[in-house]
């Protein structure tokens, strides 16, 4: 079942000349986990906003084609509309909390009690969330006396817990050391095996490569792949879109150790041992 | 760094129902200026004492009274020489007189403002915010306008803590923060930019995460906390309003 249905679609920032999105066009099943990646500038973050209806109905500007995104049309939609069926989570954890609560487990709650749920109901979602991404020993604390990371895992939390059928993720391990990288990573990865469709902004390109069903590449605001992980970072022109592909590749394409079976590159850990294992 | 000013207490005052003390704190901060008697002012001001007394709170408020003398003061100096009713000599400082009249009205003035920062001391030192907004948006209160109460005490200072930020961000660039007054005033303007673009940034991004986590739906709000059994509550609101009407036919008939 397609979740997102994104058709040919433009947009402009008020007051620019040139298109932040150029004719983009891609769909996503259900339950699949989609990177998007691309150097600076690419038109990541305007896409993901684009998913979430703040592009256009926040930002405004010039607008075409269409988004649809599990069966509801972004542009007809209103944000708090599509809010409940896709979650977004910034790079900034900072700013997403609501500086209106108290502790952490108040915080989870918010979304929550805007969704009119029933108290109970609320409670048994933010205990879910919270044991989900390992917060349970800091439920009390104030949400503005955390650590970076500490703040992006409640934030994900508190989008979590609205259970969206999409979630959009921009950058969410940037304050994350490798060990609370891999616990986000694998948070998402078993929401996407519940059904939740997850589409992720990330520079950790190995991560990427790790957990990603399919790779969005994006540049200068035009798709220019969206394909599995193989076969994206195996492409010879990535150095043009300002992409380093993750070290494993890197040191395969140099090695030349392709995929008998794909013709491509391997992009894991995983996937460059069993290479070697069959090799020997 | 948490900012409230609430101070956790086991009292009855606490316990009270937040829309009865926030109903007594307007009532009693607005019935003296319509009844302009002494006596009367002066056992409200009795009041509003005894219940930061009941409440266990009273020395928190000192530091308050201390601030507030400055004005006081003024108050009493002003009125007690300059007043336009003054005829009547009570004492003299050197050659500075003061008269009766001035000096009634800057006492009645002196008791109303106590008693006004005693009302506000009741409701503030033994309410949680998130109790006080809760009731408001329970009675009917815009859920925004609860946000924006229940919010301004935090992102007060966040923001001085990135003004912080930025102030060392700037020094390490060879600004001089420190020193003479026209030292200091050179620095404000490479400082009050980048804090006011910061500033607008961030109440940017914190708006669009709000509505993507429905803050703008239109269904009816929920809320997470249990039903609290609070002391003290309609029949004693409605009570003080009609003290509070009292007050006003009063002052029509006198």
């Amino acid at each position: 079942m397609k979740k997102i249905i994104v058709d040919s679609l433009k947009y402009k920032y008020p007051g620019t000349d040139n298109l932040a999105l150029n004719d983009i066009s891609f769909e996503v099943e259900e339950g699949e986990i989609i990177g998007i990646v691309g150097k600076n500038g690419s038109g990541k973050t305007s896409l993901s906003l684009s998913l979430t209806g703040l592009i256009p109905h926040f930002f405004g500007g010039g607008y075409g084609g269409k988004v649809l995104v599990d069966g509801l049309e972004v542009r007809n939609s209103t944000v708090t509309e599509i809010s409940e069926r896709v979650g977004y989570v910034f790079d900034n954890p900072f700013s997403q909390m609501t500086a209106a609560k108290y502790t952490v487990y108040e915080e989870v709650a918010f979304g929550l009690e805007n969704m009119g749920l029933p108290r109970e109901e609320i409670k048994k979602r933010v205990d879910w969330s919270l044991q989900l991404l390992d917060l349970e020993s800091i439920k009390e604390k104030y949400p503005f006396d955390l650590s970076g990371g500490q703040m992006q895992r409640v934030a994900i939390a508190g989008v979590i817990a609205m259970k969206p059928q999409i979630l959009v993720l921009d950058e969410p391990t940037s304050q994350l050391d490798p060990e609370g990288s891999e616990e986000v990573f694998q948070v998402i990865q078993s929401l996407a095996q519940e059904g939740i469709t997850i589409l992720i902004v990330e520079h950790k390109l190995e991560k990427i490569a790790k957990f990603c069903d399919k790779i969005l590449l994006l540049h200068e605001g035009q798709l220019i792949d969206f394909n599995h992980p193989q076969e994206v970072f195996s492409r010879d022109d990535l150095k043009d879109y300002g992409i380093m592909p993750p070290v494993f590749t890197r040191v395969c394409r140099a090695l030349d150790i392709k995929n008998p079976l794909t013709g491509h590159y391997p992009v894991t850990l995983e996937e460059v041992t069993q290479l070697v294992k069959n090799h020997e | 760094m948490k900012m409230t000013l609430y101070v956790a207490k086991n009292s009855i005052v606490h316990k009270s129902d937040p829309i009865t003390k926030l109903t007594y704190c307007l009532v009693a901060a607005i019935v003296p200026y319509i009844i302009p008697n002494h006596l009367f002012a002066f056992v409200i001001m009795l009041l509003s004492i005894s219940l930061l007394l009941l409440g266990k709170v009273f020395r928190k408020m000192i530091p308050i009274y201390i601030l507030s003398l400055f004005l006081l003061i003024t108050i009493v100096i002003i009125q007690g020489i300059f007043h336009p009713d003054n005829v009547t000599p009570l004492f003299m400082l050197g050659p500075i007189t003061f008269y009766q009249e001035g000096l009634l009205i800057a006492s009645l003035l002196i008791i109303r403002i106590i008693n006004m920062l005693s009302a506000f001391g009741v409701v503030i030192l033994t309410t949680q915010p998130d109790d006080l907004i809760e009731a408001l948006v329970k009675k009917g209160m815009s859920p925004r306008i609860g946000y924006v109460i229940g919010s301004v005490l935090q992102i007060i200072p966040q923001m001085s803590s990135m003004v912080g930020t930025i102030m060392d961000a700037q020094r390490s660039r060879g600004l001089e923060t420190e020193g003479k007054l026209s030292t200091r005033i050179k620095a404000f303007i490479p400082l009050i930019g980048p804090v006011i673009m910061n500033s607008l940034i961030a109440t940017r991004e914190r708006s669009i995460a709000l509505e993507i986590r429905g803050f703008n739906s239109k269904r009816k709000k929920t809320f997470l906390r249990d039903e609290k059994e609070f002391l003290f509550g309609k029949p004693y609101q409605l009570l003080l309003i009609l003290c509070f009407i009292g007050a006003i036919i009063w002052r029509i008939f006198q």
